[in-house]
């Protein structure tokens, strides 16, 4: 386990060096960032021709669109949100021109702002912005929470449908707000707050009412710019509000009762108004003139309207005032029956209360295929098949859910980057208006869903990761793995046999140095006592005897350090090593060798080989010493997936059906056993002996093919493109 | 690893110095002295790092490396979470925010919870009736680990699934406003309005103004929130108990939008049963029913007495009689009192009821009123 230099520690330190550099990379790059000054111009053109194209915005609530120059909101969502720029801009000022949607709430401008969410004032930050419920310009902050710092009276009034330009400044602990009319009157609404938020984005923001912004611009603020936007006004700390409106006089009970006034008497409606469902039990062949009431469902390319009871079209509508989507309208018109709902032609629509929207009923795309739900809002799940977007950026997904296909239409551009880029096999969770009109079906699917915007899309649930291209993957990482494993184990297996190898080696070394030198010097001595005994003397038959048993105990060293040394197997290979050491044991003697080899030679695992090798060696031994053969004929058989040696002799042979075989033959079964090869030795008194080992040749199933597409040229030909 | 014994050395510090730690922790080992476990360690971890071959100099390289890149990493960490309160947070979730009744909650919960430095996430859905939005804002809570939750549910049944999530997870949570049906346990509690003395003050109202005869319409009538159920209930019980010359001739459910309500109240005065007063029994009913009135100019000859704040200025110039206004203030109080018990040692109450307010034209100035309608969650 010792470690005799520093190379484990190469790849861990690299992956430390690599993770500060980028830890310091994206330090640096966040430095940038926070450093980047506030500069921001967008005329929300999102054609060819837009000189001022500004990405990066990001919504929480509210339904926004990039229409003729301008971004809309045409929800009226409480506290909708669409935040830009970055959370370390510290001084600066935006402005843009504001126009409010409806009469019952405020638009404007979020400043220096940080973690913001979907929800009402869901963000730390301020914000200034009109508001046409008590016709004033607000300035307060919002810390998930409201605190309103200043209303100040706007002349001659905030009204829906007119345009205001709205300026904001941030300087220090100083903020300030000016809200100019198309007469040029301006109100100036300013506040030092001590404990203020420093830093944060900007943002576009309505309550309770739709709005429009066109020209947004925003650049770095000076005190320089401040004083001029005070005026001489002196920003001071924010006074406390009372909990319930004080009514001292007139005009105060006019000023906190105006807004309930212009709700209650926008809401006079007719009250003999016709539910959407009972349009159905209208005579068919009769116009019929009438009045629905119902909630803005959808806006654009058709408006919807839906009240408890179902959900009408009512195209090429006439309205007073925009409508919004949550809008509670009055619509008068001629009903006309369609298949599975009605729609309201020579319409003409009245507002009559804001921010009512209706919540989507949730139905499976299979209900909605009845066309039971047609002109309602519903929500339903599939599974994304397709994404499309159209020439006139309208995006259109295609979704699977069960046995029903359908497809999901947004048709405005979406100013905000979420959710573009579903992953094909994505589950989404769809809000829209479910339609079976064939202009939106092509009469292939049961129903289309008409999504207010792409927001209307959400993920639910990424694509499973079973999909044929991770499996793929799967199985060629678990095959290499394998394979890696299965080379690392033959590498373990080799250099331990490579060991086993060297030892005997060594052994065999050692045995020539000592034991066989040894024979050596004692049978020379034992020959010049034989040569100086008297000729026929009990003395020199003695000599003589013993003489014959060192020679013979020589040559049997020498054998047995014959079979230990190995040769040179590997390099010569197995059939010239067996001949060899058939020549090496029968030295000197009149032994005839003979060898050949049938099918294509091939590399055998060392194991195997050295195991054969052995085998082989102990048979032409046994034969040497027992069977004194005049011929030894070595045979070596490659199969395709197998390899046979077979050392047959002359000699007198044995009897098979013996009790016990000899400690060479246990021997030759005990290394047969090792590899799994299958040993049979077949002799009879007489007529030689013939010893047959065959063994398989282990190969995985990727050795096995590797080796034989090598052997067929099968990968030069895939790498030449002929395959 | 050899053994230098001490015996033997003129100065034993200077023996020490010489020694290496191996050394020492075998001598220590071979005399009386017991062997610290710190020692023990320091003297396994130099075993290993001998083991493994490595000299002084690598190791030091290598932990200053290590050093190097944990402080990086830890740097850097630091600065993408620096906003993170370190106070423990608790998740304030009521039906929607921005609106007089929850506000007034707010102001509750942030003035106790500063008490018992607890930091609020404050949040909600932007429309009353989102009841997925508010799932998903419980959702996200769950999933920060804060501390503790109160919630005031949109529907009762669709809330008990994610609530009983959290209890799983240890997270402590307070219901306000509706009884969900859970049983209440060591880390569930209920915060509640008193509905039945809500409707009796009501129903006494009415009869007060009607002298005890006459008839009446109950618009708002719940269905789905068992708290506005309630009110009906005790509305009915308390004017057959203690007003039996007073006749309920008209009731209506509650409808999502003023709007709906504002023609329902129409329909009831043009074509309805004739009534002497109007109860109702929700915020959105309660401006609907005045809208009605006021349209057909009959709010001096009909009073109204409504539920929660949500209009409160006409009560002022008598339009409105009178509204039964929840104390949110109170119950953000209570709430989080529960919940800072709750994580400083266990709860020992499980339900608490907190009183309503009848607000009319007398007391509409009063500091208990006052109290009750405190939107500045911003004050210190």
């Amino acid at each position: 386990m010792r470690i005799r230099n520093a190379r484990w520690l190469f790849w861990p330190g690299i992956s430390v060096l690599a993770l500060l550099a980028l830890g310091a990379a994206s330090r640096l790059a966040l430095l940038e960032w926070a450093n980047q000054k506030p500069f921001f111009h967008d005329d929300f053109n999102r054609g060819p021709n837009s000189h001022a194209y500004q990405g990066g915005w990001r919504a929480y609530g509210g339904t926004w669109q990039v229409v003729n120059g301008t971004m809309r909101n045409i929800a009226d969502d409480r506290g909708a949100k669409l935040m830009n720029g970055n959370t370390h801009w510290h001084n600066y000022m935006v402005e843009a021109d504001i126009q409010l949607l409806s009469e019952t709430g405020d638009a404007g401008f979020v400043i220096r702002a940080t973690q913001e969410e979907v929800g009402v004032d869901s963000y730390h930050g301020y914000f200034a912005g009109l508001r046409d419920r008590d016709d004033t310009l607000t300035l307060g902050r919002a810390d998930f929470g409201w605190h309103e710092f200043r209303a100040n009276p706007v002349h001659p009034g905030v009204y829906p449908g007119v345009w205001y330009h709205l300026k904001v400044i941030a300087f220090e602990c100083t903020l300030a707000a000016s809200a100019t009319t198309d007469t040029g009157e301006t109100t100036i609404a300013s506040v030092y707050d001590p404990q203020c938020i420093e830093k944060g984005r900007f943002g576009l923001q309505s309550y309770s009412t739709g709005a429009v912004w066109r020209n947004v611009e925003l650049r770095p603020a000076t005190e320089k710019d401040l004083l001029a936007l005070l005026g001489g006004q002196v920003p001071t700390a924010p006074d406390p509000l009372p909990s319930v409106p004080e009514i001292t006089n007139a005009e105060a009970y006019q000023r906190d009762t105006a807004p309930m006034q212009r709700e209650f008497l926008d809401h006079q409606a007719d009250l003999h108004a016709l539910s959407i469902a009972s349009l159905r039990l209208l005579a068919p062949n009769q116009p019929s003139h009438v009045t629905i009431h119902g909630v803005v469902t959808l806006v654009s390319p058709v408006l919807y309207v839906q009240d408890s009871s179902g959900g009408i079209a009512i195209p090429q509508a006439h309205t007073v005032k925009p409508v919004q989507i949550g809008d509670a309208v009055e619509a008068t018109g001629d009903a006309e029956l369609h298949d599975f709902s009605s729609a309201l032609r020579n319409a003409s629509v009245r507002l009559l209360w804001s921010h009512t929207p209706v919540p989507p009923v949730a139905v499976t795309a299979s209900q909605a295929a009845t066309g039971a739900f047609d002109a309602q809002f519903v929500e339903t799940e599939g599974r994304l098949v397709s994404e499309q977007h159209t020439s006139g950026n309208s995006a259109v997904l295609k979704l699977l859910e069960g046995s029903q296909s359908f497809v999901a239409i947004a048709e405005s551009p979406s100013p905000a980057e979420s959710p573009h880029g579903f992953k094909i096999g994505s589950r989404l969770r769809l809000r829209g208006i479910c339609v079976t009109d064939q202009l939106f079906t092509q009469n292939e699917i049961p129903f289309a869903l008409l999504m207010r915007s792409v927001e209307d899309a959400q993920m639910v649930e990424s694509p499973p990761w079973w999909n044929a291209q991770h499996v793929i993957e799967l199985i060629v990482a678990i095959l290499t793995l394998s394979f890696g494993l299965q080379m690392a184990y033959m590498s373990v297996k080799r250099s331990r046999l490579h060991a086993v190898i060297e030892e005997r080696e060594r052994l065999a070394l050692e045995m020539h140095d000592t034991l066989a030198q040894s024979f050596a010097g004692l049978g020379f001595q034992l020959e010049a006592l034989c040569g100086e005994a008297a000729p026929g003397s009990a003395m020199r038959t003695q000599l003589e005897s013993t003489v014959s048993m060192v020679r013979f105990g020589h040559m049997e060293a020498r054998r047995n350090i014959a079979a230990m040394r190995p040769g040179n197997l590997e390099q010569a290979g197995l059939a010239t090593a067996l001949e060899q050491a058939a020549h090496t044991i029968v030295q000197g003697g009149a032994i005839a060798i003979s060898m050949s080899v049938r099918g294509e030679m091939k590399q055998i695992p060392l194991r195997i080989g050295d195991t054969l090798f052995r085998i082989g060696q102990e048979a032409i031994a046994n034969a040497v010493r027992h069977a004194q053969p005049r011929a030894i004929h070595l045979r070596l058989i490659y199969g395709r997936r197998s390899v046979k040696l077979t050392v047959r002799d002359d000699g007198h042979g044995f009897s098979t059906s013996g009790e016990g075989a000899g400690f060479g033959i246990r021997g030759m079964k005990r290394r047969a056993d090792g590899i799994g090869a299958i040993l049979r030795i077949r002799s009879s008194p007489g007529h030689g002996t013939s010893v047959a080992v065959r063994a398989k040749l282990q190969q995985t199933m990727i050795s096995s093919w590797w080796s034989h597409a090598a052997r067929k040229g099968l990968l030069r030909r895939w790498w030449n493109g002929k395959a | 690893m050899n053994g230098t014994p001490l015996e033997g050395h003129a100065n034993t510090s200077v023996a020490i110095s010489r020694l290496n730690m191996v050394q020492v922790y075998h001598i220590l080992k071979c005399s009386s002295q017991a062997v610290p476990e710190g020692f023990r360690r320091v003297i396994r971890f130099s075993k290993l790092v001998k083991k493994l071959g490595l000299t002084r100099r690598m190791l030091i390289r290598l932990l200053l490396t290590l050093g190097g890149a944990t402080a990086a990493l830890g740097v850097w960490s630091g600065t993408l979470l620096f906003h993170r309160p370190a106070q423990p947070t608790i998740a304030v979730i009521p039906r929607t925010c921005g609106t007089w009744l929850w506000e007034a909650e707010h102001t509750g919960v942030e003035r106790t919870a500063r008490g018992y430095g607890l930091y609020v996430y404050w949040n909600a859905p932007m429309r009353e009736d989102d009841v997925q939005g508010q799932i998903d804002i419980l959702t996200r809570a769950i999933g920060r680990r804060v501390k503790g939750i109160i919630v005031s549910p949109v529907e009762a049944l669709p809330l008990r699934t994610p609530i009983h999530d959290a209890l799983d997870k240890g997270i402590p949570v307070v219901v306000v406003g509706t009884d969900l049906g859970l049983a209440p346990n060591e880390h569930l509690a209920y915060v509640l309005n008193d509905e039945r003395a809500g409707s009796q003050m009501a129903a006494r109202r009415i009869a007060a103004l009607l002298h005890g005869r006459g008839s009446v319409a109950i618009l708002g009538i719940g269905k789905q929130l068992t708290s506005t159920a309630d009110r009906a209930r005790y509305l009915e019980t308390t004017l057959a108990d203690e007003s039996p010359g007073i006749h309920v001739v008209f009731r209506s459910l509650a409808l999502p939008t003023v709007s709906q309500e504002q023609q329902g109240a129409e329909k009831l005065l043009l074509d309805g049963p004739h009534v002497d007063a109007i109860l109702a029994l929700t915020e959105a009913s309660t401006r609907g029913a005045f809208y009605a009135l006021t349209e057909f100019k009959q709010t001096h000859t009909k009073p109204l007495v409504g539920f929660d704040q949500n209009i409160l200025v006409p009560i002022r110039t008598g339009e409105i009689d009178s509204v039964v206004i929840q104390n949110t203030y109170q119950m953000g109080r209570e709430a989080t009192k529960l919940m800072a018990e709750e994580i400083h040692g266990g709860a020992t109450r499980q339900f608490v009821i907190v009183q309503p307010e009848l607000v009319t034209r007398e007391n509409i100035d009063s500091d208990a009123v006052k109290e009750t309608l405190d939107l500045a969650w911003f004050k210190k």
